[in-house]
């Protein structure tokens, strides 16, 4: 099976701890979301970042907002 | 005799807590075992786990303390370093400090540290009992414009608990900043930050919040920088920048944090947040018990507030005629019971008290001591003493 490459929504943070309490958020509101490494295209080489599907990217920044902790970067990338 | 370990009635709880909760020692455990990875760097599901560990023990410790944001907490080795980064990272030459006289080594050895360096450092001396007079306090700060006042929450000595609160309003009145050692505090009182208002709190991880040993925290107002003391990694965004982030609380953590470490802080403040109300009537119960005891023993001078004046379970003894140093080791070998005689680190206290030349028999109780453990000390001292 060959997966096919899909584009998804990433949002950066400050910091690690940012990003877990961005993360616990979106948990707690219920929206899918998967914590990765901080992809090139948000300008940052370290750290990590959460990506949610393209679908999911309204709610998860109200969500974000909702739980104090919002995100200071958002890009669009392909992955799979 | 000999110096085989074996079981013991413990009252070192001011040293440190043991023996350590079940809970606590799994979450070290865990933390080696199955969240071994470093935390806040890689993305993988171990790193991320550790993550987490670290994430939720500030979390738990924050709720724990009163502290609105987890940021403002920092993770430290220990009480030591955070009362040095709160000290250094806060001072500079020039200012002037007002200290109490109770102060443990990890403030007054860093103070005399920035003393070299230009830093004007005034102690005002508590009372007989280890206690601070607000009063007094007011007076040194109005004396010149002071940048901080610097005290002790508890006496790692006494037991004392200082006016915290108070000082606070003296302080901030007078346009000082309130730097709180508070070593003795967490676990063993019902520590609120916000009500406090404090400026900054050094909390000792493994004393009364139950964690291992090599863990600690300090609380920084918001809004509130100090220099950090160590700089490097962070994990986070912005590697390629060689300035510190300046970000809470990545900031003050440089380094590899100690994860089995703070993991077991965590599963600490876990057990202090379900259960802490009743474990510290029964500490306070208990050290009653055995501080009414002490003051029936002849010969035997019993230091710090009175029975029923408030008190973290801390309290020292001399005698007539036995040295310091022998009743401990004879409650030790004869008895099996832990105590410590000396100075505790803290100079200025026994200073204080009327202590320096001899030193004193140090009894703390903690959350797992049971009023039977304090009948045989009682009783075992009594036999030491004959």
């Amino acid at each position: 099976m060959t997966r096919q490459p899909r584009t998804f929504v990433v949002f950066a943070f400050p910091s690690v701890h940012d990003t877990l309490a961005a993360e616990d958020a979106l948990k707690r509101s219920g929206v899918p979301a998967t914590t990765i490494p901080t992809p090139h295209e948000l300008g940052e080489l370290c750290g990590i970042a959460i990506r949610v599907e393209p679908g999911h990217a309204s709610a998860a920044e109200e969500a974000l907002v909702r739980g104090g902790a919002p995100a200071s970067a958002r890009a669009e990338i392909t992955d799979l | 005799m000999t110096d085989a370990p074996r079981a013991c009635v413990y009252l070192d709880h001011a040293a440190t807590s043991w023996p350590k909760p079940p809970e606590v020692i799994d979450a070290v455990v865990a933390a080696m075992r199955e969240q071994g990875a470093n935390p806040g760097r890689g993305a993988y599901a171990m790193a991320l786990a550790a993550s987490r560990v670290v994430f939720e023990a500030r979390r738990v410790c924050a709720d724990l303390l009163g502290v609105p944001d987890s940021r403002d907490l920092f993770f430290t080795s220990g009480c030591t370093e955070a009362c040095n980064l709160m000290l250094k990272g806060l001072l500079s030459p020039g200012d002037r400090v007002v200290v109490s006289s109770m102060e443990h080594n990890a403030v007054s050895r860093p103070l005399h540290a920035l003393q070299q360096l230009g830093v004007r450092v005034d102690v005002v001396s508590a009372d007989a009992t280890g206690t601070m007079d607000a009063a007094d306090v007011e007076r040194a700060v109005r004396l010149a414009p002071t940048r901080a006042v610097v005290c002790q929450h508890a006496s790692n000595v006494t037991g004392a608990i200082q006016p915290i609160a108070d000082i606070a309003d003296i302080a901030h009145e007078n346009g000082a900043l309130l730097l709180v050692d508070g070593a003795q505090g967490g676990g063993h009182l019902d520590v609120d930050l916000a009500t406090l208002s404090v400026d900054a709190y050094a909390l000792s991880g493994h004393k009364g919040m139950l964690g291992p040993q090599g863990v600690g925290l300090l609380y920084l107002r918001p809004g509130l920088e100090a220099r950090e003391l160590t700089q490097g990694g962070t994990g986070g965004g912005s590697s390629e920048d060689d300035a510190q982030p300046a970000g809470r609380p990545e900031r003050y953590e440089a380094g590899t944090p100690n994860t089995p470490g703070i993991a077991g802080l965590g599963a600490g403040g876990r057990l202090l947040a379900a259960n802490g109300a009743e474990w510290r009537a029964e500490e306070q119960r208990v050290f009653r018990i055995l501080k009414a005891g002490l003051l029936e023993l002849p010969g035997v001078r019993v230091y710090g507030p009175a029975l029923d004046a408030p008190t973290v379970p801390v309290t020292c003894i001399t005698h007539d005629s036995l040295e310091p140093d022998r009743i401990a080791f004879l409650l030790d070998r004869q008895a099996g019971v832990a105590v410590r005689s000396g100075l505790h680190c803290a100079p200025w206290a026994h200073r204080t008290i009327g202590t320096l030349g001899t030193g004193a028999v140090r009894l703390s109780v903690g959350h797992s001591t049971t009023e039977t453990d304090v009948r045989i000390a009682l009783a075992a001292l009594a036999e030491v003493l004959g």
